[in-house]
C-alpha cells in the first residue's frame, strides 16, 4: 500500500474517532453546565479542542450559544467537530478506491449532517442535545459501517490503529482534564456528579454502575479507565486492540519497520498493564498520564516516520 | 416526418448541418433510435432523464467546484439522446486520426532528433523555436519504441458541408475518456435493448487497450512491472476521471509525493518500503513533471524524474514534449506533415488558419474580426479565445492589442459552425452544438481507436463553446457497425 494512502486511512480513523469523542465531551459537558450542581468550567474544553486567547476565552464564560458553536460549528477553528468531519471527508475522497463505497457514503452524509442548517439552529439556538445526538447518531453509523462492509485487509488495519491510538489518547486527556475537578474533593468519598460526569464523557456510566454495584467512590472509577478490558474507553483495552491491529500488518510490513513499532506500542502497553495507580495520589496520576500521552505521541511519529513516509 | 409531439417541436437551424435531422428527414443512422423514443409519453423521457442524474449523483460521478472554499460536487451535465455515427463514417474518421497520429509522432520523433523537417523548408524553425511547449531538454532523448503520442483525444468538428474538420489534437493529457465510458454505462440502464438493437459498437476495451499498452514500454525483463496514474491530487478538477482510470486498469494511483527518484530510477514510497516504478501514466502537465529541470516552484512533480527518462529507466506516457505538435500554429502544417513525412493526402480536413505573426494575414483577419475565431496558441479548454460574431468591440479591441503586442500567440480561423444535433432539454427537443473527441492509443502494435469517443454539447442556446469548463455538457456517442 502507498505510504500516502495508509496515512490518510489512518488520519481518516483518528478523525473520526477524535469527533465522536469530542462531541460526547461536549454533549456531557453541556448537561452538567445546565445542572450546575457543581462549579462548572467550560475552559479546559476549550482550550483542548480550540485555539482562543485567554481574553477571548474570559468573554465566553457562561454563555453556552457561543460555546457550543465554537466547538461544533465554527469553519474557523481548526479543532471544531465541523473541520474534523470535513477532513475526514475530504480523506475518505482522496482513498475511495480503499475504502468501501459504504464508509465513504456514510461519511459524506455526516458531512451533510453537521451542514444541514437545521441541525446548526438545534445547537445554537433550540435544544443543542437533540443537534448534538443527531451527529452522535452519525458517528456511530460511520463505526458500524466500517465494521460491517470494510475487507479486513491492510487498510482495515490502519482504520483500527487511527482509532485505538486517537481513542487512547483521548481518554488519557480527558481523564487528566476531569480529574482535576475530582482531585479538589478528594478528601470527599462520595463525590459523585464530577465522577458520573466523567464516566459519561467517555461513554462508561452504564457500565460503571453495573460492574460495582452502583458503589461510586474516585479509586474504582480510576481502576475501572484505566485497567477494566471489557470497557471498549478503557487505557488498557485501547492499547490491546492497538497491538491487535497493528499486529495485522506484520505480513505487510518491512522486518525493521515492524520492529521498531510494535517495541514502542509494546512499551506503553507495558507500562500501563503493571502501573499502580490510587486516587489518592493525584500528582502521581497526572504524571503518568502524561507520560503515557508522550509515549502514545511516540508510537504516532515512529509510524510516521517507518509506514508513512516521513523524513 | 415529425408527427409526434416530441420531434415536431424540434427547431432546425439554417446554414447548421443537423445530425439527425437530413433534407430528407431522419438520417438513416438515428431511424431505429427515433422508432424506439417517438411513441414515448413526455413524462416517460422526463424520467430517463432524471434516472440519469440520479445515477451519476449516486455512483460520485461528479467533479468538485473548490470556488467557495469548500468542495461542491457537481455533475458533469449528461443528455440522454445519443449521437450516432454510422460505421461508413467512422471507418473514414478512424483512417483520418490514424494517419494523423502516425505523422505526428514521425514529427516529434523528428523535431527532437536530425530535424529534417526544418532543414528542407517545410517548417520555419522560428515557429518551432518560439513555441513555449518544444521542450529543448527533449533533444536526442531516445523513447521507448520511438512513440510520443501514446493518447491522443482529437477534436474533430463538423462544418454545414456534412464534412469532418479536425479541430486540435490535444497530444498532451487529454481528458474526458472515463465520461466516454460512464456515459455508456448510464445509456444501457435508461435504455434498455436500445444498444444491441441498434448494434453500437463496444467502448468497454478501452481500459484493456491502455493498459496492454502501458505495460509494453516497461523496459524491465520482469513479469511485475509497475504501472503507476500520476495525478495532481483531489484538487483536481478530473480526479473522477484518474480514479475510474487506475481502477479500472487496477493500478496504482499516485501523486509526486508519492514518488522519489534515487540513483535515476523512480520508485514509490509505500508502507513496505521504495517500489521500482516502470511506467508512469502521467496527468501531471509537462512544466510540473520535474522542479529540478522545469517549474521549480512545482509541487506536482518529482524530483529528478527528466533524468530518469532521458536514461530509459522510467517511460512516461505521454512523452514530454508533446505541445510542440499541440500548438495552435503548428497545427496548419499537419496536411504538409502527412504528405511529405507519410507521402499521402490528408484524410481529414483541417480548418484554414490564419498565423497572427504574418503582417498580411494579419491585416486580413483584422479587416473582418466579426467572422473569425481568435485563439491563443498555447491554450486549451475553451480560454484564451475570441469567436467575432459574439464578441463586443471592446473585448475585439483588446485582442487586436494582444496579438500586435505577441503576435506568435495567437492565430485565427474562420469560423465553423459546428453540427447540431437534438438534445432533451426542459422536456423538449432542442439543436445544441457539439464536437466528438475520439480517444486513439497508440501502443508498439499500433493504433487502437475504441469506436466512440466522447461528444461534448454546448449547452447554451447558440453557443459554439463546448468545454466542461465553459458550462459544456456531454453525450454518449453511438458508432454503429456494419
Amino acid at each position: 500500500m502507498l505510504s500516502r494512502v495508509a496515512d490518510t486511512i489512518y488520519w481518516l480513523a483518528r478523525y473520526m474517532e477524535r469527533t465522536q469523542s469530542m462531541l460526547q465531551v461536549i454533549r456531557t459537558n453541556y448537561i452538567a453546565s445546565q445542572n450546575e450542581i457543581y462549579d462548572f468550567n467550560w475552559r479546559p474544553f476549550l482550550q483542548l479542542y480550540g485555539d482562543l486567547t485567554p481574553d477571548e476565552l474570559a468573554q465566553l464564560d457562561g454563555h453556552s450559544t457561543p460555546i457550543l458553536t465554537h466547538l461544533v460549528l465554527d469553519r474557523n477553528n481548526g479543532a471544531s467537530a465541523y473541520r474534523n468531519i470535513l477532513q475526514g471527508r475530504e480523506n475518505a475522497r482522496a482513498v475511495q478506491d480503499h475504502i468501501t463505497k459504504e464508509v465513504w457514503q456514510s461519511l459524506n452524509d455526516f458531512y451533510h449532517v453537521i451542514r444541514d442548517p437545521e441541525v446548526g439552529q438545534q445547537i445554537t439556538h433550540e435544544d443543542p442535545i437533540s443537534g448534538l445526538d443527531a451527529l452522535l447518531r452519525q458517528a456511530l453509523l460511520y463505526a458500524g459501517t466500517v465494521q460491517h462492509t470494510m475487507p479486513r485487509d491492510e487498510g482495515y488495519a490502519y482504520l483500527g490503529i487511527g482509532k485505538c491510538l486517537e481513542r487512547a489518547i483521548q481518554t488519557t486527556d480527558i481523564l487528566r482534564v476531569r480529574w482535576a475537578t475530582v482531585k479538589e474533593h478528594a478528601v470527599h468519598p462520595l463525590d459523585a456528579p464530577a465522577l458520573r460526569y466523567l464516566l459519561y464523557s467517555l461513554v462508561g456510566y452504564e457500565q460503571y454502575i453495573k460492574t460495582y454495584k452502583g458503589t461510586f467512590n474516585t479509586e474504582n472509577v480510576l481502576q475501572f479507565i484505566v485497567y477494566n478490558t471489557q470497557f471498549p474507553h478503557a487505557l488498557l483495552y485501547s492499547l490491546d486492540q492497538l497491538a491487535y491491529y497493528f499486529g495485522r500488518l506484520q505480513p505487510e510490513s518491512l522486518p525493521e519497520s515492524h520492529a521498531h513499532v510494535a517495541f514502542l506500542i509494546g512499551k506503553v502497553r507495558t507500562a500501563v498493564r503493571y502501573s499502580r495507580l490510587s486516587a489518592q495520589e493525584p500528582e502521581q496520576l497526572t504524571s503518568f498520564l502524561l507520560q503515557t500521552r508522550q509515549q502514545l505521541l511516540d508510537v504516532a511519529s515512529a509510524l510516521n516516520t517507518s509506514y508513512f513516509g516521513y523524513n | 416526418m415529425k408527427e409526434d409531439s416530441l420531434l415536431k417541436a424540434y427547431q432546425e437551424q439554417p446554414q447548421v448541418w443537423d445530425e439527425m435531422f437530413g433534407a430528407d428527414g431522419i438520417r438513416p443512422e438515428y431511424t431505429h433510435f427515433v422508432t424506439a423514443i417517438e411513441n414515448l409519453p413526455a413524462s416517460e423521457m422526463t424520467r430517463k432523464d432524471e434516472l440519469a442524474k440520479k445515477l451519476f449523483m449516486s455512483q460520485g460521478i461528479t467533479f468538485t467546484v473548490y470556488s467557495s472554499g469548500e468542495g461542491i460536487e457537481k455533475i458533469f451535465p449528461f443528455d440522454i439522446i445519443p449521437r450516432i455515427i454510422q460505421h461508413r463514417e467512422w471507418l473514414h474518421i478512424e483512417a483520418g486520426i490514424k494517419q494523423r497520429l502516425r505523422a505526428l509522432n514521425i514529427f516529434l520523433k523528428d523535431i527532437y532528433h536530425q530535424q529534417f523537417i526544418l532543414k528542407d523548408g517545410l517548417l520555419p524553425a522560428s515557429l518551432v523555436y518560439s513555441c513555449p511547449q518544444f521542450l529543448r531538454e527533449m533533444m536526442h532523448v531516445d523513447v521507448p519504441h520511438d512513440i510520443y503520442t501514446h493518447i491522443a483525444g482529437v477534436d474533430l468538428i463538423r462544418d454545414n458541408d456534412g464534412q469532418f474538420y479536425v479541430l486540435e489534437d490535444n497530444l498532451r493529457t487529454p481528458s474526458g475518456v472515463s465520461y466516454m465510458l460512464e456515459n455508456r454505462s448510464i445509456t444501457y440502464r435508461i435504455f434498455p435493448d436500445l444498444l444491441p438493437k441498434n448494434n453500437v459498437q463496444p467502448v468497454k476495451d478501452y481500459p484493456d487497450l491502455l493498459y496492454r499498452n502501458l505495460l509494453a514500454l516497461a523496459g524491465r525483463q520482469d513479469s511485475d512491472a509497475t504501472v503507476v496514474l500520476l495525478s495532481p491530487g483531489i484538487y483536481n478538477s478530473a480526479y473522477f476521471e484518474h480514479s475510474t482510470l487506475a481502477r479500472l486498469m487496477g493500478i496504482r494511483l499516485v501523486e509526486g509525493r508519492d514518488l522519489i527518484v534515487h540513483n535515476h530510477f523512480v520508485y514509490m514510497k509505500t508502507t513496505k518500503g521504495l517500489q521500482r516504478v516502470d511506467v508512469i501514466y502521467r496527468r501531471v502537465d509537462d512544466e510540473f513533471l520535474d522542479p529540478l529541470a522545469f517549474r521549480p516552484d512545482s509541487a506536482l512533480g518529482v524530483s529528478g524524474l527528466y533524468w530518469a527518462y532521458r536514461k530509459g529507466n522510467v517511460a512516461i506516457v505521454n512523452a514530454m514534449g508533446n505541445g510542440v505538435a499541440d500548438d495552435k500554429a503548428v497545427y496548419s502544417y499537419v496536411p504538409e506533415m502527412i504528405r511529405y513525412y507519410l507521402n499521402e493526402e490528408p484524410i481529414l480536413k483541417t480548418v484554414p488558419t490564419y498565423q497572427m505573426a504574418d503582417p498580411d494575414l494579419r491585416q486580413l483577419v483584422f479587416s473582418q474580426m466579426d467572422r473569425m475565431v481568435i485563439k491563443r496558441t498555447n491554450e486549451s479548454g475553451g480560454y484564451g479565445m475570441l469567436i467575432g460574431s459574439a464578441a463586443t468591440q471592446e473585448q475585439m479591441d483588446d485582442f487586436r492589442k494582444a496579438i500586435l503586442e505577441d503576435p506568435r500567440s495567437f492565430i485565427a480561423q474562420p469560423i465553423i459552425s459546428l453540427s447540431s444535433t437534438p438534445c432533451y432539454l426542459n422536456g423538449v427537443l432542442q439543436p445544441r452544438r457539439v464536437d466528438l473527441r475520439p480517444f486513439a492509443l497508440y501502443g508498439p502494435s499500433g493504433i487502437d481507436i475504441v469506436p466512440g469517443g466522447l461528444t461534448r454539447v454546448a449547452l447554451q442556446e447558440g453557443s459554439l463553446v463546448v468545454n466542461s469548463s465553459q458550462g459544456g455538457g456531454s453525450k454518449d456517442t453511438w458508432v454503429l457497425g456494419e
